[in-house]
Parts: C-alpha cells; structure tokens; sequence
C-alpha cells in the first residue's frame, strides 16, 4: 500500500517535471513576443508545409541518424566517445580532398572513392583517442570533445589554404564537387540524395549486432567487465572498436554532408551534426528504430524552427533548447521506468519460493 | 634577454593570467562537485548562459549585477541538474549534455532577441583593473600579477580558500565523506541528496560566474561561441590537477598561456598559421591529460548513481 502511493507520488512529480519542460518552451516563445500557436503552426509549415519542407527535413535527419547509429555500440558498451563533431568535418575533408585528387574519374569511382575516404578519415581521427582510452585510461569524452577543436581548426586551415576556391571571397570554401562526385537526387526538385539510404543499412547493421553473441559480450562489458572477459570481450577490444566504428560512421556522414547536400566543403560542415547525433542515439534508446525517429524528430526541429524564424521572427536557437529541454524529459522518464522495473525485480526476490511457482 | 623579449614575455604571462580566471573558478565549481561524487558536463551551458547574463546585466545596470546574475544563472542550471540526477535518478553524463544544451540554447536565443543579428554589438564597461602601485612596475611579473582585473586576485582567493575548507572544515569533509563513500556517510547521518544538490548549486554559479568574467572581465560583448570549449577544459583541469583546487588552477594557467600565445599570434605575423596557435591550448590540455591519466586519484564514488 505504501508503495502505490510512493508510485503514485513519484508518476505526480513526473508529470510535472515534463509540464515544467513545456512550459518553459512556451514561455520563450511569449518572451520572443510570439502567439505559442502560431508558433507551433509556422514550425510545422517549416517543417511540413510542402514538399521541398518535407525533403528537407528528411534529408537532414540523415547525417544525424547515421551519427546517431555509429555512436550507439559504443554507448551501449559504456564507452562516452563525443568526437563525432570533429570526426565528421574530418571525414568531409578527406573525402573532398580525395575527389579532388581524381579529378576527370567517372562517377563509378568518384562515389565509392569519396565515401570510403570520409569513412576512413573519420576513423583515423577516432584512433588517437580510442587508443588513449584503451591503453592508457584517459578520459574519452574529454579526449574526444578536445580533438573536435583540433579538427575544426585543421579544417579551418585547410578550407583556407590548399582546399581553398581560388575565387576572391570572404569566407573560406572549397570549389564546388565535379558532378561525378555528387551523389544523385533521390527526387527531383529537392535535396533529398541516395545517400538517405545509408540511414536504413546503418539502421539494419546496429540491429544484426544487438541481437549477435558479440554484440550482447559489448552490451555486458558495460556494466561486467569480468564476465564480459569470460565471454570473449576484451577491454582494448570493446573500447577501441567501438570508437572507431562511432569515427566511421561519422566520417562517412561528413562525405554524405558534401557529396550530397551541399556540393561544397565549408568549415562549418560538421555545425552541431556531431553533438545532436549523440543526443540522437540517447534519446533513441540505443535502438535502430527509436534512433531514426528521434534523428526525424531532431529534424523536424531544425528545418521548423528555421521557419519559425521567418515567420514569427521566433530566434532558431530555441531548436537547441527544445533539444535540451527534450533530453532532460526523456531522460526522467526513462530513469522512472527503469526505477519501476528494479522494484518489480525486488518484489519478485522477495516473494517466498511458493508463491513464484 | 633583451628588452623586446622581455616585453613579450610579459604580455604574455599578463594575458594568461587573465585568460586563466574564467577556466581557474568554472573548474574550482567542477572540482567540488567531482570531490562530491558528480561529473557536471555541463558546465560549458553554465559559462554560456553566465557570460550572456553577465553582459546583458552590465548593459541594464552595472558590471556587478552583470556578475551576480551570470553566477545565478549557473546556479539555476546546477539546480536544475541536482535534481534531474539525484530527485530524477538521470544518468549524470546524459543530464550534463542537456544542461549544457540547455545553457548554450538560453544564452544564444536570449542574445537574438535582445540583438538581433546584424545590429552592431553592444559593449559593456569592464569591471576596472586593480592595479597595486610600485609592484606592478616589476619587469616581467608586474604586470601578470600585480596590474590584473579584481576577479583574477577572487579567483586565487577562492581556490585558496575552497582548498582549506576542503581540507579543514566539517562541511569540506562532509563534502569529501560524499563523494567517496556516500553509504557510509548516509549512515552516519549525512544528507548526501542535499549535500550533493547544494554542491551542484554552488558549482554551477562558480561556472556561471565564470562565463561572466569572459564577457565582463576582458572582452565587453556577447557572441555565439563565446565561451569555446572553455567549460569542457574546465572539466579536464579538474583531472589534470587531481582532484585539488590548487592543482586545477595550475591546469587552468597551463591552457591560458597558450591561449594567450595563441592571442599573440594572432596580431603579429609569424611563420606558422594561426589555426596552428588557435589548436594549441587545446592540444596541450590533452597532453597534459594523457600524461596525468596514470596516477589518478579520482574520489572513489565518482559518477555512481547514488540511491538512498
């Protein structure tokens, strides 16, 4: 009896922990001197309104999703690696430098030599601290967040110089991609690319590995390291393979970003992408099907606040606070189900014998 | 050394110390909370918010409000973490990535509405530099140490001061009992909820603080970024100087000097490119990480989820 009203108490403050987040987003839209519906109506005009919106939101949940799928092993495996920001501008890098270099091959070349040199270097900038943190115990998240400035000033400087247009202008960017490096048009008119489908095989390999043997060794590494071992999984192993493949997947969301979306490498390629797929794959619960609609969702957020913003004249940046603001609920309610779950376990041990049977 | 050295170096060591003050309180903040068993990898969003509040404070009424409003607001964002973590039972890593979303959304969106972008940038008066008459004419360490803004002497006041109420008062060692055995220190009738909330509180107005003497300490205005991964070095001085306010300070100097090289860099022009500088502070700091990471005396319950 005593517990129901505690589970009742606890589902009250919940409740109102999640109005409070809401409400907060509604209160900034007020201070911003906005009406909170029409607000809601120009982000889902951003978002929805037609079919160039559409596109556009699902062709920017691509990169995040792909993020999101390729960091999720290693969450799963309690690795924190936050590198993805730097890992993908690095991957964007390579991979135009690599098309550069080709310049004149079909795109029979050009496509797949593209993508496997922004898979590979967005690798190569995962190894460093991978190996850090498996031989010598550095911290990966500060490791990781500290390498994504040394890229972005790599890239600044390498935009600025020998990847640089030769064309006089203010800020830095590379010549546009040769159309055989550019990735097709899934539907004309749009922005959405073939490379989208990158998203459902990323989506279909996290999955293979959730249900493998090996996969669930990883899964228990988290929490058991000894039985982890006793299941084939070795410290170096888990820690660095599932850095390195979170450093892939972002860097072939770097090549996806040029090849596909913008045709030019910019410094600013990585903008955020890196952080919010992470986000992503937390929110998503470290599942392919909840990291696709959550990549969606971060999606519709970013396309419709860029609406909202000439709509209404609401600031975009409330995107990133509803992101915020969106982790945080979802993290409570994740943390009460898992609360709810343990006390089911402890009830059950603490039933007599007879009673379970 | 000839007397362009000289003045170099000078310059140098005046711009790191001031560059060291907003890193040396954010990660004084850290290094408590850390001591009590909590990672906050929020404090970046905490700088962020604090350095927008602190500007837009200076602009309404003064300089000293810019900074009591900076060191709230990251005081509300440690409040709002204390309890998503130890009322919500979040994960603590998670939690800081959404504070530090949080804090980084707030402050830019504020900042929009209140400049919209294209409008030149309003500029606040800095908090005036205090100057110590005769000692600040010393060659080489005058001007680093005797000629700097109030804020870099509280900052050594403060860590000095943390460090012995650490050590030596029943609070410091309630706080420690925490983060190192948080069961034992239940039983023995410590809060460890609310010690940990109220840790987080004062953490998170240090870091709020902090963000507030970048914009009203030396630079004058608010921009996108402002902060620049300063709350993330904050976390890894922490490590770097083991756990200790002292040592966390020394990590703090050690990013400054290159960060104030870097400055240097910027204005003269040398051999090498800038982005070359600008990657330095950063690349050191992980340097110095990777060379402490062997001996390390984190406090035993840190990052444990603590159930009572």
């Amino acid at each position: 009896m005593r517990q129901l009203h505690r589970a009742a108490r606890e589902r009250i403050w919940l409740s109102l922990a999640l109005v409070l987040l809401a409400a907060t987003v509604v209160l900034l839209i007020v201070v911003a001197g906005a009406n909170p519906l029409l607000a809601m109506k120009g982000l889902l005009e951003g978002a929805f309104g037609d079919r160039y919106a559409i596109a556009e939101t699902v062709v920017q949940s691509v990169p995040i999703a792909i993020v999101a799928l390729g960091v999720a092993p290693a969450l799963r495996a309690g690795v924190f690696p936050v590198g993805s920001e730097g890992q993908l501008a690095i991957g964007a890098v390579t991979a135009t430098a690599t098309v550069f270099a080709l310049k004149g091959v079909p795109a029979a070349v050009a496509l797949p030599a593209g993508c496997i040199a922004g898979i590979l270097g967005g690798t190569a900038w995962a190894f460093l601290p991978a190996l850090l943190r498996a031989r010598l115990n550095v911290n990966e998240i500060l490791s990781t967040l500290l390498m994504n400035y040394l890229a972005a000033n790599l890239v600044l400087w390498l935009v600025r110089t020998v990847l640089g247009t030769a064309e006089a202008i203010a800020t830095p960017r590379s010549d546009r991609l040769p159309i055989e490096a550019i990735i097709p048009k899934l539907v004309e008119g749009t922005r959405l690319h073939w490379g989208a489908f990158a998203v459902l095989l990323g989506a279909a390999a996290l999955a293979y590995w959730i249900r493998s043997a090996r996969g669930l060794g990883f899964d228990v590494f988290a929490t058991h390291r000894d039985l982890a071992a006793r299941m084939g999984v070795r410290d170096g192993t888990a820690v660095i393979g599932t850095m390195l493949v979170a450093g892939a997947a972002a860097g072939l969301a770097g090549w996806i970003q040029v090849a596909g979306l913008q045709g030019t490498l910019y410094p600013s390629v990585a903008g955020g992408l890196g952080f919010t797929g992470v986000l992503v794959a937390l929110l998503g619960g470290l599942r392919p099907f909840g990291i696709v609609i959550a990549s969606f969702v971060m999606a519709i957020l970013t396309t419709g606040s860029n609406g909202l913003q000439t709509d209404t004249g609401v600031p975009s940046s409330i995107a990133v606070v509803a992101q915020g603001l969106v982790l945080l609920g979802a993290a409570l309610v994740f943390a009460a189900r898992q609360r709810k779950a343990r006390e089911a376990v402890a009830d059950f041990e603490a039933k007599p014998a007879e009673e379970i049977r | 050394m000839n007397a362009a050295q000289l003045g170099f170096w000078a310059i140098l060591l005046a711009g790191a110390v001031r560059l060291a003050t907003p890193i040396t309180l954010a990660a004084l903040g850290e290094t408590l909370v850390e001591r009590c068993g909590i990672v906050n990898l929020g404090v970046e969003g905490m700088m962020a918010l604090g350095a927008f509040m602190g500007v837009w404070g200076a602009s309404q009424q003064s300089w000293a409000v810019g900074l009591i409003l900076g060191g709230a607001a990251g005081g509300f964002l440690g409040l709002l973490m204390g309890l998503a973590v130890l009322k919500g039972g979040v994960n603590q890593i998670v939690a800081g990535i959404a504070i530090t979303l949080l804090g980084i959304g707030l402050a830019d969106y504020f900042f929009q509405i209140w400049q919209p972008s294209g409008r030149s940038a309003v500029v606040v008066p800095l908090v005036p530099i205090l100057r110590l008459p005769f000692l600040d004419r010393l060659p080489l360490i005058g001007e680093a140490l005797f000629a700097q803004s109030p804020l870099s002497y509280l900052a050594v006041v403060a860590v000095v001061a943390a460090s012995w109420a650490l050590r030596r008062t029943t609070p410091g060692l309630r706080l420690r009992s925490v983060g190192d055995d948080p069961e034992a220190a239940q039983l023995r009738g410590v809060d460890v909820v609310w010690v940990r909330i109220a840790t987080l509180v004062l953490g998170g107005a240090l870091a709020g603080f902090g963000g507030a003497t970048i914009t009203v300490g030396y630079l004058g205005s608010f921009s996108d970024d402002v902060t620049s991964g300063r709350g993330y070095v904050a976390i890894a001085v922490v490590i770097i100087g083991r756990w200790s306010p002292i040592g966390a300070m020394l990590g703090a100097l050690l990013f400054a000097v290159f960060d104030s090289l870097a400055l240097l860099a910027q204005s003269s022009s040398v051999g090498l490119p800038v982005e070359f500088f600008s990657s330095l502070p950063y690349a050191m700091t992980l340097l110095a990480l990777v060379l402490t990471a062997r001996a390390q005396h984190a406090p035993r319950a840190l990052g444990r989820a603590f159930d009572g």
